[in-house]
């Protein structure tokens, strides 16, 4: 099974599940090259600049992963944003808050924290249309960040007290004589279980553990009076429970481990649908590890299948992951305000999502508006007309170009550095054909332009 | 408009594009460029008089029961207390039924004839879950768990031979594709606004020409998702050019209201059918129905949106000679509880009222309201399958036999006119 072409010949469906898990070791069939440490870049965090790639390749597989992991970098650029982020507090502009986390997108040390923690905010979708309070957002958004690669279990704690999920929830007021059935219902079909795990009487009585659960001023609280004391039965389990009871039963269920992992396998594995007997060794050992989402997510990274012809390219960039990764790749910065707007249109508004269910994602992202739409957010990142992003970008002092004389090697260079898989040879004279055309200073930005339209652009 | 257009199609398409493409040609294209060669000979193509159907999708569960109001019912006065319209605001039809104070404009358009209302719609063993519900609603497939198709995309499906060669169907809104919509064979696009079309190509950046070129390229070895991307990248140029196209070509009549979303979709379907626009089937979206709280203002500014809007929409249309080739269609997941809830809100329920508007329309009230003593654990039990409803667009408007797309027969709802 160690061997490329074998591993294409099978599927998510046959793929020995004992091989799939175990740690990756590099092959002469299955090397350590540029496509696999560019792959590990653009799904650990959204993309790699040619020196981050060099360095990668001067290192073990397992050696990177463990990095990205690891939790000691970047205490000084978190102080350092962490500071502005008051300031936005006073003013009403909606795109603040995706403007900052777009920021610490394109400049965290740390873009696998920042990667899960857009994971977890289209899992607990939140939308500030109907919350507003930039701050509580703020908060709600520091907690994802806080567990992003913590555990599962006090992230969902967390949640069920966080004020922006109950406000966005309508479950601000929940008396006892009228239990609000909104959050329980959620927390199963959406949070934890997924369908088909709870029946309509579990999130009745989930709902009245639930009660007293409430924000006053913007603060959670339990409110004594308004809890119903009485015995509830909640998937088979019977007590006098509370809400912090209601999520214990709901992390004792093997269905929310398996629910979770899948959602994670899609997020940074493959878009496939996976058979559960694939990942039924990590929804065990995510439950072994207590939910800790480092195991799991390292578990993921740094094993054969992640490396396998299975998962690279086998995922559609989100439409953060398409602008993110383009600036990243290309050692630049970006108008944040002009980027947040631009993304919403492309239909990732983050702190906006769409509904309580997150982005679907996937294929989803892809319509002939939005692929327009990314063709233009790419000439206007790269081109240097567009006034909100020109000059940020600096294509003549690329790291990736440095050396690179002939068109032929510009086009070469600058496809291994942003597309997933190899091109077509047919594509490759086209690109350079566009890298002839014109002094340099054109040429450059329209090969990537015309890069960033390619279908193989469109995969992470 | 004729040589543009196709003119347009030779530009884009040119037989390389089908021939040289390593890819299953997309059905749209390949339509496309069959109907362009039928007009290049002279031909008519049958598009441009086929009917209409446009959907206004009201997300988040309407209130039918504060939307047409029961006001003969004593149970109304018993289980809204907040939210009870005051009797001598509400717009009375007839002795036992009366619309929301802000839907004056529908009430006009149902003197007028044009439109319909379905009281009482739903369907059996209802979920009250807004994603399970809205998938049950626009995939018409009532036990499949995860439906990856929806009932608009099956006709599509079906409709495939029959010329036309425009795309066939168009989702307007910055929201995902609405499963309606949704296809194995072939994609809807789904555009914010028409200016989310316009590829900007002109500011030194590369031609439309190599992009397309680049899209085209062979790729023998493609995995299903790169030889979808391919696919979809060449819809997406192909469309937008066609879109934009109709637009520059389409003009303006009546007045729409300034400050609506839906409004401004409308007005841009309108001037898509009025320049002969092959598209079918339009799709929009009404967000914020899901009102938990404090319902009153910000449902009562819903039904306004969705009643001023309508009703711009059908008399530009009538102006433009176009109504009675277009039939909307509104509905919502579900309706919300008969009992209004501690937050001056409504939680999740059944049954609730679907609008039909048009020249064809069978006018007026379709059914009975739903009693409000004999309830279904405190919610509203439905007499009309919504799929009775599609069944009679299909069979009538769209001419797309309902059982193939619905998976049984379903007895038409008299919405239509003969």
């Amino acid at each position: 099974m160690a061997d490329d072409a074998a591993v294409s010949a099978a599927d998510l469906a046959t793929v020995d599940r004992d091989w799939a898990w175990q740690a990756f070791r590099p092959t002469a069939a299955a090397p350590w090259n540029l496509q696999r440490a560019a792959h590990l870049y653009r799904r650990t965090g959204f993309g790699a600049s040619w020196r981050e790639l060099q360095t990668a390749l001067g290192q073990s597989p397992a050696e990177c992963v463990a990095e990205w992991l690891s939790t000691g970098d970047g205490d000084s650029f978190y102080a350092e944003v962490r500071s502005t982020v008051a300031a936005l507090w006073g003013t009403d502009n909606r795109q603040d808050l995706p403007a900052w986390w777009l920021y610490v997108m394109l400049h965290s040390p740390r873009p696998l924290l920042e990667k899960m923690t857009l994971f977890w905010h289209g899992h607990f979708a939140t939308s500030m249309a109907k919350v507003t309070d930039g701050r509580l957002m703020y908060q709600q958004n520091e907690l994802l960040r806080r567990w992003a690669l913590g555990s599962f279990r006090p992230l969902l704690a967390g949640m069920a007290r966080d004020p922006a999920m109950l406000i966005w929830l309508d479950s601000t007021n929940n008396r006892k004589s009228q239990p609000n059935e909104n959050f329980a219902r959620e927390v199963m079909e959406l949070f934890a279980l997924g369908r088909g795990h709870y029946t309509e009487a579990d999130i009745k009585q989930a709902a009245r553990a639930f009660t007293g659960w409430e924000v006053r001023q913007q603060i959670f609280r339990v409110n004594d009076h308004q809890h119903d004391k009485g015995e509830k039965q909640v998937l088979g389990q019977r007590g006098a429970w509370d809400g912090d009871d209601v999520l214990r039963i709901l992390l004792d269920q093997p269905a929310t481990a398996e629910f979770l992992v899948g959602k994670i396998f899609r997020y940074l594995v493959s878009e496939d649908d996976p058979p559960p007997a694939l990942l039924a060794p990590l929804a065990a050992g995510y439950r072994r590890h207590d939910y800790d989402t480092a195991w799991l997510v390292g578990t993921m990274l740094a094993s054969n299948l992640f490396f396998s012809p299975l998962a690279i390219g086998r995922k559609i960039k989100s439409p953060v992951e398409y602008a993110v990764g383009l600036v990243r790749a290309l050692e630049g910065r970006a108008d944040t305000y002009a980027l947040a707007t631009d993304l919403n249109k492309l239909g990732q508004g983050v702190f906006f999502p769409p509904n309580v269910k997150g982005w679907d994602g996937g294929v989803e992202w892809i319509n002939a508006s939005t692929l327009v739409g990314r063709a233009n957010l790419a000439w206007a990142l790269v081109g240097g007309r567009d006034a909100r992003y020109a000059n940020k970008i600096q294509l003549q002092k690329l790291a990736a170009l440095e050396g690179v004389d002939t068109p032929a090697a510009v086009a070469r260079r600058l496809a291994d550095l942003l597309v997933a898989g190899p091109l077509p040879a047919e594509s490759l004279v086209r690109l350079t054909a566009l890298a002839s055309d014109g002094p340099r200073a054109e040429s450059v930005p329209r090969v990537v332009h015309a890069i960033a339209t390619l279908p193989e652009f469109q995969l992470a | 408009m004729l040589p543009s257009r196709r003119h347009f199609l030779q530009a884009t398409l040119g037989s390389s594009a089908l021939v040289s493409c390593g890819l299953s040609v997309p059905q749209f294209l390949a339509r496309s460029a069959l109907a362009a060669e039928v007009q290049a000979k002279g031909t008519k193509g049958r598009g441009a008089k086929d009917n209409v159907l446009v959907v206004v999708q009201l997300a988040g569960g309407n209130d039918g029961l504060n939307t047409v109001i029961p006001f003969a019912d004593d149970g109304y006065a018993r289980n809204r207390f907040a939210l009870r319209v005051p009797t001598e605001q509400m717009l009375k039809i007839d002795g036992h039924v009366a619309l929301h104070p802000q839907l004056k404009d529908l009430r006009k358009l149902i003197e007028s004839q044009r439109v319909a209302i379905v009281q009482g719609v739903g369907y059996p063993n209802p979920d009250r879950s807004h994603f399970r519900s809205m998938d049950i609603w626009n995939s018409a497939q009532r036990n499949v768990e995860h439906p990856r198709d929806g009932w608009l995309g099956r006709t599509l499906e079906h409709g495939r031979h029959q010329a036309g060669f425009d795309v066939p169907a168009l989702h307007l809104g910055s929201e995902e594709l609405p499963l309606a919509l949704a296809s194995r064979q072939l994609a809807v696009p789904s555009v914010e606004s028409m200016d989310s079309f316009r590829l900007r190509t002109s500011d030194g950046s590369v031609p439309l020409s190599t992009l397309k070129t680049l899209a085209e390229i062979r790729r023998p070895d493609a995995s299903p998702l790169l030889d979808f991307l391919c696919r979809s990248t060449l819809n997406a140029y192909a469309a937008s050019q066609q879109v934009q196209q109709a637009l520059v070509e389409g003009k303006t009549a009546t007045p729409y209201p300034e400050n609506f979303g839906l409004a401004k979709k409308l007005k841009t379907i309108a001037q898509l059918i009025d320049a002969g626009l092959g598209t079918r089937i339009y799709y929009v979206s009404l967000v914020g129905f899901d009102t938990h709280a404090n319902q009153a203002q910000s449902h009562s500014n819903l039904l306004r949106e969705l009643s001023e809007s309508l009703s711009a929409f059908v008399a530009d249309l009538a102006a433009r000679g176009h109504l009675d080739r277009v039939l909307v269609l509104s509905f919502s997941e579900f309706g919300r509880r008969v009992r209004e809830n501690a937050s001056q809100g409504t939680d999740h329920g059944t049954a609730a009222p679907v609008f039909l508007a048009g020249g064809k329309v069978q006018a007026g009230l379709i059914g009975k309201h739903p009693s409000l003593s004999d309830l279904d654990q405190g919610d509203l039990k439905f007499h009309t399958d919504f799929r009775s409803v599609y069944a009679a667009i299909l069979d009538q408007w769209l001419g797309c036999p309902s059982q193939t797309v619905l998976g049984q027969k379903f007895l038409p709802t008299p919405v239509l006119r003969a």
